[in-house]
Order: C-alpha cells, then structure tokens, then sequence
C-alpha cells in the first residue's frame, strides 16, 4: 500500500522527468548538480541529525528557455524534549528526551523566460513528511537595465500546508490541549483522533542589484512573509505549573527583513571580499540582526577557496518565558527555543575545483565543466534565557558539511 | 517635496553611470555574482532558517521543518 502511495505520487515526475531527458537530448545546454549536506548538532541527551541529498537537473530547449527539475530530502534522526520544564525526580534533568526519525521528500519544476531585458519564471515545488505537506506556487519577474548595470527582481510564493495534529475539541481551552504522541496514522481519513491543521504562507521579496564600479557591486533586499494558521510545534508541550499543554503561538505572524550586501574585487589576491548585514522583525516581538564577512580567493582560474564568519542576534518573542509556571506572559505559551533571546557564530570554509573543457575536447567527453565543491561550518549558539527546568541548553554546537558535484553539458 | 526629488535622483543617476560591456570580465566572475552559491547555499539557509527566529533576505516558502 505504502509502495503504491509512493508510485501514484512519483508517477508524473517520472513522466515529466523523460520528457525533459527527450528535450534535453537536443537541448542547447544543460546542468546537472548532485549534492549532499549533513547537518548535526549534539550536546548532552539531546542531538540532531540531517541528511539532505538533492538532484536538480536544468535544461535550456532554446537560448531563451530554461526548464528545471529538482528533488531535496531531509533524513531526520535525533532525541529532542517532548515536554519542555516538565518536573522530574533531579530538577536540572532533561527528563523527557525523546527520540523522533522523519522523512522529509520536496519535489520541484520551474521554467524561465529570458530576454535581453530581463526574465519571467514560475514554479512549483511538493514536500510531504509523514506529518507536513506543502504546496508551493512561486512567479518571479526580472528586469535588467543600463546595460546590465542594475538589475531588478520581484518575486512572490504562495505555499499551501497542512500540518498533523491532535483532534482537538473546538472549544478546548488551549490550556487543555494535548500533544501529538507520534506521527504514527497522521493523514488516514480513517483516523478521527488525528486532524490537518492548515498553514498559508504568503512570501514578497524585491532586490535591486546595482553594479558601480567595474570591481563593486551591491544588492539590497526586502523582504515580508504572512503566515497564517497554526504555527506551533504539535509533538511540544510545555509544563504551565499544575499540568503541561501543547504549545500555543499565534495564528499570524507578518515577518520581514531588510539586508544589504556588497561584493569588491581585491586585485593583488585576485579574490573578492564579501559583506552583507540583515535586519528582522516580527509581530510576535522578535527582532534580529545579522553580518556576515567572507573573502573568496581564485586560483589559476579553477581553484577556489573561500572562509566566511557570521554573527547573528535575536531578541525573544513577546510572549515567551522561560518558565510559564512562575511567569506566563498572556495567552501564548511556548517551549521553542528559537523564541526566546539567542545568539549564533558560524565560521566556516569552502574549496571548488572546477575542470573546464579544453583543446583536448569536452570534459569526459560530454560536459563543457564539472565542479566539485566541499563546504564545512561550524555553528555555535547560545540561549541566555532558555532552560530546560535548570539547565542551559546542552546542545549548542553544530557542524554543516556539504558536498555537491554540478556538471554542465 | 525637494527632500524627495533629491533622494531620488541620487538613487536613479548613480544608477544610470554604467559600467562598460568590455569592463565587465571581473563583475562577470562566480564571486561577484549574488546567489551562486547554488545548492550549498540554499541548505544553509534552510538549516539557519530552522535554527533561528527569523527569516528572510532570501527564499524561503515552507515545507517542513524536520524540526519535531
């Protein structure tokens, strides 16, 4: 059953997979990137691990046509606290760690239209877990001006999700709410203790790229997100002094940013150095700055070898406590880490090598390039005021290792 | 009203100063270029955007977190 439910949904992306190997068979160009990012955080009884393998295919029919395809997966292992501040026998003890594997497949297909002034693109992208779907509609426009000079991008996503939840009673004081045991059923129409909660994001992003000088270019960003529906992670409770709850955040939440980032030429290193600083906030109260630094040093053309630094600052969201039993702050509870006052460094390295076709022919005999690229950081955090009853928060050290393979045909 | 015709003009005429085709070999180069840090970029950001309180700055549309 599990195998015919996978085959119906693989179905039309194997369809549309041939057709575009048939196009691509006398296409004009084409790229194939084949990658893989491992994600692990760990610290005490808690721990995280990601894997995300991705394949994304592109093909160009004619010079003005792009048609691309995609496939990401996230392959989730870990313990994390199910009830967070719950009281136990030691009252510094992360007394509830519990252990949680999930699957996460996103497919994806787009097109791009292009010409001299600029470009149109939509596209479309599937994710499912055993507990989330996501529908996602993405239309983006470019316009490029002054020779080139200055660029311009709109762009708008609208994604359809649906979370699984306990079938809650409607009038149920969210006080009262239950936490979602396990994944196990999510989705059955069969299942009545189980319901879909749904999610709408609606996402707005606008850049202008502006080239000033032969060796500098900037871009500045702006950004807004509207999520509306239910937000909170349904597997959490938080202890509120007499019992614990499912964790309660709002139904909206409107988000945005704003980020300026520049790019110099450095001649004697033959390298560029990068800058970016963001500014966010939100209507829950969070608010956050980030800069990022990073010099990328090209060799003989092929080689590349760039180190980057990132600091990252948050305040906590208005309605979070670090403990609901001495100190509620509303209607809103939360166990969520990410929205209490937290700080992030990540520093980190990246090496490509990219082999060019030559006099000697193709690479390989069929690829005009192929890159290979290896990129590693480590992300360390702190939660000043997040605590697990007594405990700070164990798990404050991460590692994200990537290594992905693009050949171009 | 003045205040807002300057500002304008001193975002639109820097605007219009071009760089020449034949002096674009450097702005041309994967460094210079904004968003091509391709595949290992985008799970960064999906990491960094699951492990903090805001997004934004660039694309993100849902789709799970794997974060239960």
């Amino acid at each position: 059953m599990r195998l015919q439910l996978i085959q119906h949904r693989l179905a039309p992306w194997i369809v549309v997979g041939i057709a575009l190997a048939a196009v691509g068979v006398r296409a004009e160009g084409g790229e194939v990137d084949v990658g893989a990012t491992l994600f692990h955080e760990g610290g005490g009884p808690l721990n995280m691990t990601v894997i995300t393998p991705s394949v994304r295919g592109r093909v160009d029919p004619v010079d003005e046509l792009t048609i691309r395809l995609g496939w990401d997966a996230d392959i989730v292992t870990g313990a994390s606290v199910a009830v967070v501040d719950a009281p136990g026998a030691r009252p510094d003890a992360i007394t509830t760690a519990t252990q949680l594997e999930d699957l996460r497949n996103v497919f994806s297909g787009g097109m791009e239209l292009r010409s001299d002034y600029g470009s149109l693109r939509a596209g479309y992208s599937y994710g499912f877990e055993h507990d989330y779907t996501s529908h996602a509609l993405t239309l983006g426009a470019r316009a490029e001006l002054f020779e080139r000079n200055t660029t311009f991008d709109l762009s708008f996503a609208h994604a359809w999700d649906s979370v699984c939840d306990v079938a809650q009673p409607r009038m149920q004081d969210p006080v009262e709410r239950r936490r979602l045991p396990s994944s196990t059923g999510c989705f059955s129409s069969s299942n009545t203790d189980l319901a879909s909660r749904e999610v709408a994001l609606n996402s707005f992003q606008g850049s202008w790229t502006q080239a000033w000088a032969p060796i500098f270019v900037t871009q500045l960003t702006l950004s807004a997100q509207l999520v509306d529906g239910f937000q909170s992670n349904p597997y959490r409770a938080v202890w509120l002094g007499r019992s614990s709850a499912q964790e309660h955040h709002p139904d909206h939440r409107f988000r945005y940013a704003a980020s300026l980032a520049g790019r110099l030429w450095i001649a004697p290193i033959s390298g560029a150095l990068h800058a970016m600083g963001r500014a966010y906030r939100d209507n829950w109260g969070v608010q956050s700055l980030s800069a990022e630094l990073a010099l990328e040093e090209v060799i003989d053309g092929a080689l590349r070898i760039r180190a980057r630094g990132r600091y990252y600052a948050q305040s906590g969201a208005a309605f979070y406590s670090d403990d609901y039993a001495l100190s509620p702050r509303g209607q809103y509870f939360t166990g969520d880490r990410e929205l209490s006052t937290m700080s992030s460094v990540l520093v980190g390295g990246q090496i490509s090598y990219t082999f060019s076709a030559g006099v000697d022919g193709p690479v390989a005999g069929f690829m005009s390039s192929l890159a290979l690229l290896l990129k590693a950081d480590w992300l360390h955090s702190e939660f000043p005021q997040f605590h697990y009853g007594s405990a700070a928060v164990p798990n404050r050290d991460a590692v994200i290792v990537t290594l992905s393979l693009e050949a171009e045909i | 009203m003045l205040a807002t015709v300057t500002l304008l003009a001193g975002v639109a005429l820097p605007a219009c100063v071009t760089v020449r085709p034949e002096q674009r070999e450097v702005l041309a180069d994967p460094a210079m270029i904004f968003g091509s840090g391709g595949d290992a970029e985008a799970h960064e950001e999906h990491v960094l955007s699951n492990r903090e309180g805001s997004v934004g700055g660039g694309a993100s549309t849902g789709g799970g977190c794997g974060c239960n």
